[in-house]
């Protein structure tokens, strides 16, 4: 997800090409080019402008509608509703073919890994690996992360795993119950912690994890733009 | 036919095959890097967006040149055939400099560039459907993949900011 807002202009993209597998986009205001994956223009007279980073989180309709009651949801294009995906699209899509495989750490070129660019480093996970543990502490670079599977079992959110006033890198526990939205406990504090990354008892009640972007992709898709990537679990 | 006139001919067909050349290459070389399920190497992705940015205009060019050079040429070579089959030349590249202004991939995917919204109260999707969420300030707005892995971009506006939702 990114910002459109660029030196001054509000760009409006369209689709309008591909780099193995990657879209590109052309921006009907100066005819540059830029790559989905990093917002990055790569032809045209904006070439090498960023577009601003947008977080955003690949979430079930059902977690986030409990977190965000009050949300609206983008409606379906009446002329275009014949062509929508089914709700499974991205475990269809492992069937496709690919035209580029990195044959690295085991995986294979339709893994669906869950990439974390941040820190000076890219990371990747592998997004059934996170599903079985529930609850991930790693580093990206050198900095402490978590990757923490919702309530429902599929949805995945990273955080900075840094709590003020706490000395090192605190130690979170997966909750036994869900009671409240408890998701995670952790040792220094002894709060519980909701899947938003926010403390909801202790005493530092209310006090929110710095979120991580996590993007889920492909590991062919992911390794190509990040070819310096490590592989949680994996050497 | 005085000599004059028949380097006028060579000179005319001469730029007209130069038109029809560079007319081509600016229509099927980007087509044939970028197309789907082939792998675009890192030197000729360069070539064939820098080909894309500027073929309008050199088509554009071409066509002009094409039309002169076909003008030159009904003026000195009295021959019906040769006149049909130069005017067939200077006619593909005017066909050509028509392409050039359209890219197959924005005609096949369709933005949603009025993208509406809902309650999530009223939405009818099932509870494991994918979503992306993001949230500004108070707004908080979900984009089912399902929708957006059709249009693959979604133009938006979120709290007076411009976002590019992408899948």
């Amino acid at each position: 997800m990114w910002g459109r807002d660029v030196a001054g202009l509000r760009l409006t993209f369209h689709l309008a090409g591909i780099n193995n597998q990657n879209f590109l986009m052309r921006d009907e205001q100066t005819g540059s080019y830029w790559q989905q994956i990093s917002g990055k223009a790569v032809s045209g007279p904006l070439r090498g402008s960023q577009l601003p980073f947008v977080h955003s989180d690949e979430l079930n309709f059902g977690t986030w509608q409990a977190e965000e009651p009050q949300g609206t949801v983008l409606q379906d294009a009446a002329a275009y509703r014949f062509g929508y995906a089914r709700k499974d699209w991205d475990v269809r899509m492992q069937r496709a073919p690919t035209v580029i495989d990195f044959r690295e750490h085991g995986l294979k070129a339709r893994d669906l890994m869950l990439g974390i660019r941040a820190f000076g480093a890219s990371r990747a996970f592998l997004y059934d690996q996170v599903i079985r543990e529930k609850l991930v502490e790693d580093r990206v670079g050198a900095e402490p992360v978590l990757l923490v599977v919702g309530g429902d079992g599929q949805s995945v959110r990273a955080f900075r795993d840094r709590i003020p006033g706490v000395q090192g890198v605190p130690e979170f526990y997966r909750a036994s119950g869900n009671q409240m939205g408890a998701l995670l406990m952790d040792a220094a504090t002894g709060s519980e912690w909701n899947f938003q990354g926010c403390a909801i008892s202790g005493k530092i009640k209310g006090f929110c994890l710095e979120p991580v972007e996590v993007l889920k992709d492909y590991w062919f898709d992911w390794r190509n733009f990040n070819p310096a990537t490590t592989v949680y679990g994996r050497k | 036919m005085t000599n004059e006139a028949q380097r006028t001919q060579r000179i005319s067909v001469a730029v007209l095959l130069t038109c029809l050349a560079l007319s081509l290459i600016c229509v099927v070389y980007p087509f044939y890097v970028i197309r789907p399920f082939r792998a675009q190497g890192a030197r000729e992705l360069p070539i064939a967006l820098v080909v894309l940015r500027f073929r309008t205009a050199a088509t554009l060019i071409s066509g002009a040149a094409a039309l002169a050079a076909l003008v030159l040429y009904w003026r000195t070579q009295p021959g019906k055939w040769r006149r049909v089959f130069v005017t067939a030349g200077a006619a593909f590249v005017c066909v050509l400099a028509a392409l050039a202004r359209v890219n197959i991939y924005e005609l096949m995917f369709h933005p949603d560039d009025r993208p509406s919204f809902a309650a999530a109260s009223q939405t009818k999707l099932d509870k494991d459907e994918k979503v992306i969420a993001i949230k500004n300030g108070a707004v908080a707005r979900a984009y089912p993949i399902r929708n957006i892995s059709y249009h693959h971009v979604i133009n938006d506006v979120l709290d007076k900011v411009g976002i590019v939702a992408t899948y």
